[in-house]
């Protein structure tokens, strides 16, 4: 392989990475602003309406509040806010916006789930995890996952990275 | 050689279709296997609390011997009855999970059950949670597993003598043991219920409103975060 086929491979590479993440933060937040009494992936479900959304957000903070970390004043901004900031990351992931800095904060909200996830399986709460609707166990599988998605955000920031510096000292060459 | 192909092909998406056809219209599972339903029913009411035409019903499913389900029932239940159960904008209903991994969490629900059946399922639930530690596997006093006289103790003489006249046969978590215990065949249906949700831990909430069942919710939920929702619900339009 020469080096500016491995090059094209690469970018090939970050580009399904980045679109796997952006599909991964999409389908998270649908999840969590969805209504949460129809059944999942039916036009039922896609029938988000102001009061169907403000209960599938308070709805969420019940599953927040679940993992038993934050104070109940800070359970309910932080559930309002989630979704919002994954339906963000997936948006700019898929466009490629400012990937650096979007890949990077994707991956810093992984890593945060990944060891709240770690936190609740060594403390035994047999809880739901809520992290792409509701009514999903907490478990050994939770765990394997959102390492793998961890470490997914973490490979797209250093792709990210590596090729916005190859692309720069391209341009100096030139 | 094509033909017969397909043929044999035509005929095998045939009989899928209808294997698929019978599986959908099939009767949906129901737990129905254990104890007559009317009488599993009157107990069921006999465990709940509130009003049965609340706008808001809510189900727990319990185990007594759960840590968690102790933080749940003193930390939001009690709040939740004193408050939207008795203004009757919460139907709260009860149901028993007892877990096979706990010791004395069947023995814990078959007193509740009996109690149930006299009227006095409140008093001696709230007996139950109230002094978990005291019997509990994971408490702090010895010898564990002795409820008896925390039931006694919470209802008057007569009353008590009911209820264990209702205990009688009811010992042990064997197999046999549970087919000798007649309290425990409601504890075995509400079982049954939950495994079709399923359950797969405890506490496990059920909220429904307006016709409209939600997602079931596993673990202990703070007064503030669930009067939140069902504040929402009630303000539906």
């Amino acid at each position: 392989m020469t080096p500016s086929s491995r090059w094209s491979v690469g970018r090939v590479l970050l580009l399904l990475g980045r679109l796997a993440l952006a599909v991964v933060f999409l389908a998270a937040a649908y999840g969590k602003l969805r209504p949460q009494n129809a059944v999942p992936w039916t036009l039922a479900s896609l029938k988000i309406t102001p009061s169907s959304l403000g209960l599938s957000m308070t709805f969420f903070a019940m599953q927040v509040d679940s993992y038993q970390l934050l104070p109940p004043r800070m359970v309910s901004p932080f559930a309002h806010a989630l979704p919002w900031v994954e339906l963000s990351l997936g948006i700019l992931l898929l466009t490629g916006f400012a990937l650096r800095y979007v890949s990077l904060a994707s991956a810093l909200l992984l890593a945060l789930f990944y060891a709240v996830v770690i936190r609740s399986y060594a403390l035994h709460l047999a809880i739901n995890c809520g992290c792409f609707g509701p009514n999903e166990k907490l478990d050994s599988w939770t765990l394997v996952r959102d390492g793998c998605l961890f470490a997914l955000g973490v490979a797209v920031t250093i792709g990210a990275f590596v090729v916005h510096r190859r692309n720069r000292s391209a341009a100096v060459a030139s | 050689m094509n033909q017969h192909l397909l043929r044999s092909f035509t005929l095998l998406c045939a009989a899928g279709t209808l294997l698929f056809g019978a599986a959908m219209f099939a009767k949906p599972k129901t737990a129905q296997n254990s104890g007559s339903s009317e009488d599993w029913a009157r107990l069921s009411a006999e465990k709940s609390l509130g009003n049965p035409n609340a706008p808001i019903k809510m189900i727990v499913y319990d185990d007594y011997e759960c840590p968690v389900c102790d933080e749940l029932y003193e930390q939001t239940l009690r709040p939740l009855i004193n408050d939207y159960v008795a203004s009757g904008k919460v139907y709260l209903i009860h149901r028993d999970f007892p877990l096979p991994g706990h010791l004395y969490s069947r023995q814990a629900a078959r007193w509740v059950n009996a109690a149930a059946r006299i009227g006095k399922f409140e008093t001696v639930e709230r007996a139950i949670f109230d002094n978990q530690m005291a019997w509990s596997e994971y408490g702090t006093e010895n010898p564990k597993g002795i409820i008896k006289p925390i039931v006694q103790a919470a209802l008057t003489p007569a009353e008590f003598k009911r209820v264990e006249r209702l205990m009688q046969g009811c010992e042990g978590n064997s197999q046999s043991q549970i087919k000798g215990c007649a309290v425990d065949v409601a504890i075995q249906r509400d079982f049954a219920e939950g495994e079709l949700l399923p359950v797969r831990g405890t506490p496990t909430i059920v909220i429904s409103a307006r016709g409209q069942q939600y997602p079931p919710m596993q673990g202990a939920i703070s007064w503030p975060i669930l009067r939140q929702f069902f504040d929402q619900l009630l303000n539906q339009k």
